[in-house]
């Protein structure tokens, strides 16, 4: 391949690739992370290749630290445990290796989020008179109540950022308190569970963070939008006052890791 | 030690009644006994409850065929071949199923607990969602947590203080011990010895948990092939009721070693599956048109199931087209 440096021009990447690099550019090098289908596979396999060659992969069907050689489509594909050093079950990946304090982050997607952080992926509608349902939890909420750090990755889209989603099926940093349901702190109903929480949401317009009370705002921008776009595409009162500047792009060589490393065969990166 | 009796597919599914409680080998689109699951819709069979830690096609085509009636998991989809569990969320809306949702991590914890014999085990995953909401309690709101029946707890969860060591909240999950552990096997030995290749989901808990298990195996092979490295093995041959040898029975779901995922038939399945009309059709081609497991497969043909044939050293296949490239 032409050796190309530096960053990618607008028109040379595709959203999607922007996501992928965005996300693996939150890991650090060593981390303990746990990956859900999809784009959380591309984030870390692009980690391991670039800055952070001794992160290690947790997937939950019990894989860990495989080394794929050809990219997995799913958490339990035969692919995830190529090279791994134990491939066992759930039981280890669930209690052995997140519930036992070990996961630095979590890789994770969602459908629905509100500005607390809370993740839907359950049903829209009330839940006992639901108008839609998309697949249910999988592991999402273990994995994202257990880590140290969650990074989501999702669609900007206005229905998608909600003021309050119709379910909380994955804990932000204001959780229920049950059997009342009233809103709390995180660490109120976790105490000395509490690891963490959602540390960022990285959409196809920006990256999202939140601020000292668990309430999310705009961190950067993605090249060729502005803050008041995303604003515009987000379904609650979105903070734009602490915009720190725009998202780097991807640089050719991330983007040659992931198309012809990572995902040679199209399968999430068609 | 009583060993597995050596039955067909066709016997395995007739063991089956209507209403009973069961759960699976497998993880979404892998290891899946697919043989038997056609086999019990085209008996006919009812008001399955299911226990699944995940869900997955298997989950789909005995929702379709209307042989469900509460569905106890965590997640329906296809992974990237289908996007949603189409026949469950149908019967969630509909109310034709009664859907309790938990986290994976619940869903394990009571199938542990099952497994091991314990009344409830702890977890602290999931905690403040409305998982946990007592207004979405879907088996109490149909009445079923009233103790009648020994398979429904009285709660969904409970939350208790740690007695030890201060540690404050905690959810207890309650046991899941279903009837029947519906497994498919890499492999089986003369003895019923066990051996699943690669991640082993939650398979042996499967097996511990239920009151009967049924293996349909891949392929059964002299026991003593594996108890030569019986750390390889997850469980023994006392632990099984009945074993079915049925080559490919986990197709259109992978199994690691013998075969791919099938994913152009899994999204055939998926599109179809969007309306009961397309659901039916599907179903008349594959389950109805076909007497049997045999010809099923004569009918998918040599090609195909050539294409999904794994890669000897690497336990899948290298020749199936799976992206855009």
């Amino acid at each position: 391949m032409a050796a190309r440096e530096g960053y990618a021009q607008a028109g040379e990447y595709k959203s999607i690739d922007l996501l992928a690099v965005a996300a693996a550019r939150e890991v650090t090098d060593g981390d303990v992370v746990f990956a859900g289908t999809g784009l959380p596979m591309l984030a870390i396999m692009l980690a391991q290749q670039k800055s952070a060659p001794n992160a290690v992969c947790i997937y939950e069907a019990g894989s860990i630290d495989g080394k794929p050689i050809d990219l997995p489509t799913s958490v339990g594909d035969a692919r995830c445990a190529t090279n791994a050093t134990v491939a066992a079950g759930l039981t280890e990946a669930f209690y052995g290796q997140l519930h036992s304090g070990s996961v630095d982050l979590a890789f994770l997607g969602g459908a629905e989020v509100d500005k607390y952080g809370n993740v839907n992926t359950t049903v829209v509608g009330d839940y006992a008179n639901p108008s839609k349902r998309f697949t249910g939890s999988g592991g999402n909420p273990d994995i994202n109540s257990l880590a140290r750090r969650t990074v989501f990755i999702m669609v900007q889209e206005k229905r998608r950022f909600k003021e309050n989603v119709d379910y909380i099926t994955s804990p932000g940093w204001w959780v229920k308190k049950w059997p009342e349901g009233k809103l709390v702190p995180k660490k109120e109903v976790y105490g000395k569970y509490f690891f963490g929480g959602v540390d960022a949401i990285i959409t196809d317009m920006g990256v999202f963070r939140f601020d000292e009370d668990g309430i999310m705002y705009l961190d950067t921008v993605h090249p060729g939008f502005t803050a008041e776009q995303v604003k515009d595409n987000c379904g609650f009162e979105l903070n734009i006052s602490r915009v720190s500047g725009e998202t780097l792009p991807p640089t050719y060589e991330e983007l040659d890791l992931l198309y012809k490393v990572v995902d040679p065969e199209g399968i999430f990166l068609p | 030690m009583a060993q597995p009796k050596r039955i067909s597919l066709q016997e395995a599914a007739g063991l089956i009644q209507n209403g009973d409680f069961i759960t699976f080998s497998g993880f979404t689109i892998w290891r899946r006994p697919m043989a038997l699951v056609y086999e019990m819709i085209r008996q006919g069979k009812k008001d399955l409850h299911l226990f699944e830690v995940n869900g997955g096609t298997h989950t789909e085509v005995l929702a379709g065929a209307g042989s469900v009636k509460i569905w106890e998991s965590c997640w329906v989809g296809h992974e990237l071949y289908g996007k949603l569990g189409e026949s469950i969320a149908a019967g969630q809306i509909d109310k034709s199923i009664i859907v309790e949702d938990y986290s994976h991590a619940h869903v394990v914890a009571r199938l542990l607990a099952g497994a091991y014999g314990l009344p409830f085990m702890p977890t602290a995953c999931a905690m403040g969602t409305d998982i946990l909401n007592p207004e979405y309690d879907m088996l109490k709101k149909a009445g079923l947590r009233d103790g009648s029946n020994p398979k429904i707890p009285t709660q969904k969860y409970t939350v208790a203080q740690d007695p030890f060591f201060g540690k404050g909240d905690i959810l207890l999950m309650p046991a899941a011990n279903p009837n029947w552990a519906l497994v498919y096997a890499s492999m089986a030995g003369d003895d019923g010895t066990l051996r699943m290749n690669a991640q082993t989901y939650t398979d042996a808990e499967a097996i511990k948990a239920a009151d009967k298990v049924i293996v349909v195996a891949e392929e059964i092979v002299p026991a003593s092939y594996l108890r030569s490295e019986p750390k390889m093995n997850i469980a023994s041959g006392y632990e099984v009721d009945y074993i079915v040898e049925q080559p490919w029975a986990a197709h259109p779901t992978g199994s690691q070693g013998y075969y791919d995922t099938d994913g152009a038939f899994i999204k055939k399945f998926y599109a179809a599956s969007k309306t009961k009309a397309g659901y039916d059709q599907w179903a008349e081609e594959w389950i109805f048109g076909v007497k049997d497991h045999a010809e099923y497969l004569e009918k998918l043909g040599v090609t195909k199931l050539e294409s999904l044939r794994a890669n000897s050293a690497l336990g899948y296949s290298t020749r199936i087209k799976r992206g855009t490239r």
